[in-house]
């Protein structure tokens, strides 16, 4: 398979690039930055640092660093999005690019960088200066050119309170690496045919299909549900799992179900490392696991590194839509206390691991989540926009991924430390149904700047994959309490 | 049982042992059969009854076609593969006692490595909404898929209750591998393993190390049932068959046994061992040399203590120092077990066990009386013990 796209027209990069260092207009946030909003963004992230809510010493709460490109977003009235961008020089790229067919848009990178902490009252502006325009580029998704922007973000002084750059891959539709594995796509791809015109779209790898009768429909109706079901048999409340037709002391056929707490104990578990099936896209962990209840079942533990595994270990259910139409449940460790006193960065070795933790996501984190970062792409509150524009629901936006990232950190390092950096990688999209499973490590130690590197895996492939710098809260560049 | 020390093993047939036959199961079966007919001096159209046991391909009516047999009067199929081997000659005891049959072949014959290999487990399964597919459903859909898999569930427990260690795993398939090493007849002739290279072998399903799960093999192995009043007139002495058993205990399932009160054993194979010994009279202290089903090296230790060579947990003590290696205590699987010969469903650890009777094993046990053998574990399963007297 030749890596070689059709050849653009003569002189296209030329064009394509004439914009770089062009910079656009000076936009404005149409509010301040605001404890309500600040509050509305904590709840759908789940941040409780102690200098983001409702504070003792009855200051305002302060922004959390992540929320630094929320404030100049427009919100859901997506009417003024074409206004405030036309003529902006990396929508001239764009229009471009989109005129000679590279249609396709993915985000690759995101890299924020926080001089000072936003607190109730600052008004930001921001500023876009087209920054590169990549060669043509053979990717997995397919043949196409990376456009990096670089964002500023001042104050109403006009000082510089943080940046963004960010990357996103503009490519031809069907054009992937994988997808012209196949040759009847490479031919059309070869005739200047997008084939997803012409043939179905590759087949996405599935968990294999649970399969029941009306004797189990009933538990795999709770999963959907996110109950977790458990036969009872009424005459000596007996419970059995997997369920039987009868009760194997007394031969009573009436039963009912219970409802499972969820919580349990890992009784087993092996790591699948040869050929595990191709929807997995790391070594899955299949584990016996013992409920509170009494009766164990096969699961999968999520989030859990390896080396952490401990028959014994406590754990909890949370739930996964491996299927259009079936819930599997799932089992995470208890997610850990937020850190109440002083991170040291002195205690730290390279290579220490942060708790992990995994992320549910549901309908309500995707279109909140969107909301909160006042985001208006329809592709992130809209089931029915987003199917039409090929994906198969709505799917999280970045600012969510940063915001739950930069909690879970948060949550690590505690209230004395705060984000200085968060660059992230963007790999699978995360849709309703998916988990992310988040664990990370430090990197460097500074004197009073940690490092972290961390990823977030959902269960098909990695969603994000990243850097953070943290430093004591108050000093370096930032100005927070 | 009636038929204890009244019916015998009169004769062994296998093929070569390979990862590619090339040629059909059919052929491997034919061929088999007419070498265990050969090994007993009968000529195949006297054989009358066929024994075999599920995940055998080569249906029998084809088979006794391809030997000539004019008259099939017994013939039956054990349920759940590896656990039936045993069981195979068990019915054909039992049927050639009552006159159902004269002569009774048991068999297994396949490409399992070439053509289909058992190893991959139930991908692309599930079918249907009957009890059998819907079993799959409770283990499947998380990536348990394959026998390997199933079976590292009961590994790591077993560990943490034992204190076992993946060493004390590996000393199994050393074991293997060294009996494999002088058997002309063993895939891994000349090749045997140490400790060392075990504890390096890449991880398959973890504890399972790839030195932990059997070879997948092309062949076939046949074995001949007959009454001992018959066998007595045959080329070779007769391997008497003086116990036979099957197993299947409380909350039974095919390697996903998960749902007991302790993981650990495999009382199934409790089931099985009581029997063994009540009807033949004998006891672990009789038994000279032992043939164990060894698909993975863990659950080879629970069966040390189910048949009562050593207490609940001690199998890691009991294997330590060369006891089960030749010239030890108990020396297993002398033809290099299906980790070293080849992995046949343990039909031909079967026909080792004839061999020690007859004195003819390349890795002959001193005064050998008494041998016993074991189907697949973890599942319903079989076992045999095969005795030099009558």
């Amino acid at each position: 398979m030749s890596t070689e796209a059709p050849a653009p027209p003569d002189g296209f990069l030329v064009r394509l690039r004439s914009g770089v260092g062009g910079r656009g207009a000076v936009s404005t946030a149409a509010e301040p930055v605001s404890p309500a909003a600040i509050s509305a963004w904590c709840a759908v992230m789940s941040e409780t640092g102690l200098r983001h809510v409702e504070r003792a010493d009855g200051e305002d709460p302060l922004a959390p660093m992540a929320m630094l490109d929320v404030w100049t977003m427009v919100g859901f009235d997506a009417v003024r999005l074409p206004e405030r961008d036309a003529g902006e020089p990396q929508q001239v790229v764009y229009q471009m690019l989109d005129d000679a067919g590279f249609g396709g848009v993915v985000a690759t990178n995101s890299n924020q960088a926080y001089v000072r902490t936003l607190r109730p009252g600052d008004i930001v502006s921001q500023q876009t200066a087209l920054v590169d325009v990549s060669s043509e580029k053979q990717t997995a998704l397919g043949v196409g050119h990376f456009v990096t922007t670089q964002v500023d973000f001042t104050d109403a002084d006009g000082v510089v309170v943080g940046t963004r750059t960010f990357t996103v891959f503009r490519f031809r539709p069907g054009t992937g690496r994988s997808a012209n594995a196949d040759p009847r796509r490479a031919r059309l791809v070869e005739a200047g045919l997008d084939p997803d015109d012409f043939l179905d779209p590759p087949q996405r790898p599935e968990r294999p299909r649970p399969r029941w009768n009306q004797d189990q429909a009933w538990h795999w109706e709770g999963l959907r549900e996110r109950e977790l079901r458990i036969q009872r048999f009424t005459d000596d409340g007996r419970l059995v799992h997997p369920p039987a037709t009868a009760n194997p002391v007394t031969h009573a056929m009436d039963w009912d179900w219970i409802v499972a707490s969820g919580r349990g104990v890992l009784h087993s578990w092996t790591v699948v490392r040869h050929r595990p099936l191709p929807v997995f896209d790391r070594p899955p962990v299949a584990a016996l696991v013992e409920l509170e209840e009494g009766v164990r079942l096969v699961s999968n533990v999520v989030g859990v590194d390896v080396e952490d595994l401990e028959v014994g270990m406590p754990l909890e259910v949370c739930w996964l839509d491996s299927h259009e139409d079936v819930t599997l449940h799932q089992f995470r460790a208890p997610r850990a206390p937020r850190r109440t006193g002083a991170l040291d960065p002195g205690s730290l070795d390279v290579g220490d691991r942060l708790p992990g933790e995994v992320v549910e996501i549901t309908v309500d984190l995707v279109v909140e989540g969107a909301r909160a970062t006042r985001d208006p792409q329809d592709v992130h509150h809209d089931r029915v926009a987003a199917r039409a524009k090929g994906v198969r629901d709505i799917f999280m936006n970045i600012m969510t991924t940063n915001g739950l990232v930069s909690r879970w950190i948060g949550d690590w390092a505690g209230d004395q430390m705060e984000l200085r950096s968060l660059e992230v990688g963007l790999g699978v999209p995360l849709h309703p149904g998916d988990l992310l499973a988040l664990s990370g490590s430090v990197e460097a130690v500074g004197d009073d700047t940690v490092t972290v590197v961390f990823a977030g895996h959902a269960p098909v492939g990695t969603h994000v994959t990243g850097r953070a710098v943290l430093g004591v809260a108050g000093r370096g560049g930032g100005t927070g309490a | 049982m009636a038929h204890a020390r009244r019916t015998a093993i009169v004769g062994i047939g296998a093929t070569e042992f390979s990862k590619d036959s090339g040629r059909t199961p059919m052929q491997l079966a034919t061929e088999a059969c007419l070498a265990a007919c050969a090994d007993a001096g009968i000529d195949p159209s006297q054989v009358d009854g066929m024994s075999l046991f599920s995940m055998e391909r080569n249906v029998e009516i084809e088979v006794a076609r391809n030997l000539g047999i004019p008259e099939l009067r017994f013939f039956s199929m054990v349920n759940h593969g590896g656990g039936g081997g045993c069981a195979t000659v068990g019915m054909g005891a039992m049927a050639v006692h009552v006159g159902a049959a004269d002569y009774v072949l048991a068999y297994r014959a396949f490409n399992e490595r070439s053509w289909h290999r058992f190893g991959s487990g139930v991908q692309g399964h599930h079918q249907s909404p009957e009890a059998n597919d819907v079993s799959f459903s409770w283990t499947s859909p998380f990536g348990l898929v394959t026998p390997a898999q199933w079976a590292a569930i009961f590994a790591t427990r077993y560990m943490h209750d034992y204190g076992a260690t993946s060493e004390d795993f590996g000393r199994i398939a050393v074991a293997d591998r060294r009996h494999a090493a002088v058997n002309p007849a063993a895939f891994f002739h000349g090749r045997p393993i140490t400790l060392e290279e075990h504890q390096e072998s890449r991880m398959i399903s973890d504890p399972l190390r790839l030195l932990d799960c059997c070879q997948e093999s092309d062949g076939g192995q046949a074995l001949l049932i007959t009454t001992m009043d018959r066998a007595v007139g045959l080329r070779n002495r007769p391997a008497v068959i003086a116990a036979s058993a099957q197993g299947v205990a409380e909350d039974q399932w095919m390697m996903r046994s998960y749902y007991r009160d302790d993981i650990t054993g495999l009382p199934e194979m409790g089931v099985v061992a009581r029997q063994l010994w009540a009807s033949s009279g004998l006891g672990p202290a009789d038994v000279q040399t032992a043939v164990l089903y060894d698909h993975f090296t863990p659950l080879v230790l629970p069966q040390f203590e189910e048949f009562g060579f050593c207490g609940r947990g001690e199998a890691k003590d009991f294997i330590a120092d060369g006891n089960i290696e030749m010239g030890g205590g108990l020396p297993i699987n002398t033809n290099g077990g299906q980790l070293g010969e080849a992995y046949l469903h343990g039909m031909n650890g079967i026909a080792e066990a004839v061999r020690q009777v007859r004195g003819s094993s390349v890795n002959q046990v001193d005064d050998v009386r008494n041998v016993l053998v074991s189907s697949g574990s973890g599942v319903p399963t079989s076992g045999l013990i095969l005795s030099t007297e009558s």
